[in-house]
């Protein structure tokens, strides 16, 4: 086919200038905000102030971590987000595909059991989280890690739930059927059967759980304050302060963000489906 | 019921499976035991505190007035009649309109450069989806730093390149507060569009580009006449998706304006976040988390029924 090679070539030869540049800025849009936030961490507040700014510091130092972390108790928060994320994280992916097997392979409620788990998803927490908060008042709950791990469980289930549900429906049966006619257990067809193979699913769930309820500010802000508070409320310490703070809020915000984005980037096959909750195979 | 039935046929083969009481018990009811431990939690804390808050919404729970008398919908009428309340409500879908208007076509743009592979696009892609992965108040924060007068260098950078003096208040004057949350938005949720946008672009076949070339269709055209029909359920679901969540915009609030100056910069979720916990009208804000729960079912009614019809992939 002459005439498609021909219109290759031409396609080829013709340099994009438009999409080069059009990716370019927004490379750049991207990595500025990340760069200068690296940059005011290791930057000595002496340099914050002058004109024209520091670009490059050249006295790069670690003070400002040393603040952050012990100072305003970021490592408290830190801690305190690892406890919490992983524990939610766990609860979620557990549940999660408990419920999602269920919705999967026997149809459990219907689309209306399924559907209302998704609706979930798009409650305003604003509209749950007073409530909860007056409940948890009640019960003991309000500024406990139990309290927190509960909530976030319950935030991230309908994530998780439903790409587990997209994923054991990829999955085919046979080797379930397999193991019900050999004598399992229904049980037993799911936990040693079906699990293992949906490994690379659940950990992709939990991922994404993890980062949500690692990212998490909301109810963090309404059900903490001086015991079990996360990373991202520290942050509120650095509102309003002109000037003096701004090498602390940096570094605590680079500490936070590296773990969260190792993560994701890791994770990144798994991105589309995380982001449509298993509607798009990505 | 394919298992049911396999199960029903080993028994009649005379291979009873030796179970006790409970197992049996547990099998035939398995898969509702599967999913009590998840619809459990989604009961005790989203619908029982739903129901909950829909009783304190017409009681009166305040920090400042004590009792817990029935006052019928004066809750409502003081959120209604309250004019910071309607404003918040404007403000919420101006913002999150004009938001998700923008990262759309910023992230369709982006994803039609990324479509086709060239040497470094998993480089990219890795750095392009990186705010994803960020909180918003963090996200809120590193905006702070390049924009707060006078430490972010923002107005050096444009003083610089305008070649006269720019003294913008980014974070206190009335126009560029907004643009300041929005640009905040768009950097951390572009990625979002482009990532949906460009698996949804990626799916089309080639063939058809190859085959409107021959026809000497330009690029264009080929946009309007392939691309736009064949993407059309993956932009519903983008833009559903993201509408749903900028709606609550109210992290990058909180560190960056803190609803200010004044109450200029009051979304919905911020101002029921101040009723509630700084000034501790509770029910005020209780009532008013339901008529912003209508709002948003609405919205949602609107969106998922055309989604759900469109049916994506």
């Amino acid at each position: 086919m002459p005439v498609v090679a021909r219109a290759r070539r031409r396609k080829r030869r013709s340099v994009p200038i438009g999409r080069i540049l059009l990716l370019g800025f927004f490379l750049v849009f991207v990595l500025w905000p990340l760069y200068w936030m690296f940059n005011t961490s290791i930057k000595p507040s002496d340099d914050y102030l002058t004109v024209p700014p520091v670009w490059f510091p050249t006295a790069p130092t670690l003070v400002h971590y040393k603040a952050a972390l012990f100072a305003y108790r970021g490592l408290d928060g830190l801690i305190n987000s690892l406890i919490i994320s992983l524990s939610a994280t766990v609860l979620s992916a557990l549940f999660g595909t408990l419920m999602a097997y269920s919705l999967a392979r026997y149809n459990t409620g219907g689309q209306h059991l399924s559907f209302w788990v998704l609706s979930q998803r798009f409650l305003p927490p604003i509209g749950i989280v007073l409530p909860v908060f007056l409940i948890y008042r009640g019960v003991g709950l309000y500024d406990t890690h139990i309290g927190l791990i509960i909530a976030y469980t319950v935030f991230t289930l309908p994530v998780s739930v439903w790409m587990m549900f997209a994923y054991f429906r990829g999955m085919p049966k046979s080797m379930e059927e397999a193991a019900l006619v050999d004598g399992c257990t229904r049980w037993e067809a799911f936990w040693r059967v079906a699990v293992p193979l949906a490994a690379p699913g659940i950990v992709a769930a939990a991922v994404f759980a993890f980062i949500a309820c690692w990212t998490e500010f909301f109810f963090a802000l309404i059900l903490t304050s001086r015991t079990a508070f996360t990373l991202p409320t520290v942050f509120r310490a650095f509102i309003g302060f002109q000037g003096a703070q701004y090498g602390e809020a940096a570094a605590l915000a680079i500490v936070s963000l590296v773990p969260s984005i190792a993560l994701g980037v890791l994770a990144q096959r798994h991105l589309v489906r995380g982001l449509t909750l298993g509607a798009v195979r990505g | 019921m394919q298992h049911t039935a396999t199960i029903s046929r080993m028994k009649a083969a005379g291979a009873p499976p030796r179970l006790s009481a409970f197992a049996q018990w547990a099998d035939r009811h398995f898969k509702w035991l599967l999913v009590a431990p998840a619809v459990l939690l989604i009961l005790a804390l989203s619908i029982y505190p739903l129901l909950f808050s829909m009783v304190v919404s017409f009681i009166n729970y305040d920090f400042q007035v004590p009792g817990h008398a029935f006052v019928g919908v004066k809750n409502y009428e003081r959120v209604v009649f309250d004019p910071v309340a309607r404003w918040s409500l404007v403000l919420t879908a101006c913002l999150s309109g004009l938001s998700v208007a923008i990262e759309f076509v910023l992230g369709l743009l982006v994803a039609l450069t990324m479509v086709r592979s060239f040497p470094g696009r998993g480089v990219i892609m890795s750095i392009l989806i990186v705010p994803l992965f960020i909180s918003p108040v963090i996200v809120g924060q590193a905006w702070t730093l390049l924009l707060q007068r006078p430490f972010g260098p923002t107005n050096y950078i444009l003083t610089q390149l305008l070649g006269q003096e720019v003294t913008i208040g980014w974070m206190t004057e009335s126009p560029w507060l907004y643009v300041s949350l929005i640009i905040a938005d768009v950097w951390q949720w572009t990625p979002f569009m482009f990532v949906i946008l460009l698996a949804g672009l990626t799916a089309i076949s080639p063939n058809l580009y190859e085959a409107a070339e021959l026809d000497s269709v330009n690029a264009w055209q080929a946009f309007w006449a392939i691309t736009v029909p064949h993407l059309g359920p993956m932009m519903l679901l983008a833009l559903t998706f993201r509408l749903l969540d900028a709606i609550r915009m109210f992290d990058t609030i909180f560190i960056m304006t803190g609803g200010g100056p004044g109450t200029q910069t009051y979304t919905a979720s911020y101002y029921l976040y101040t009723v509630g916990f700084t000034q501790f009208h509770l029910s005020q804000a209780t009532a008013g988390s339901w008529l912003f729960l209508i709002f948003t079912a609405l919205v949602v009614m609107l969106l998922v029924r055309r989604l759900l019809k469109a049916e994506p992939v």
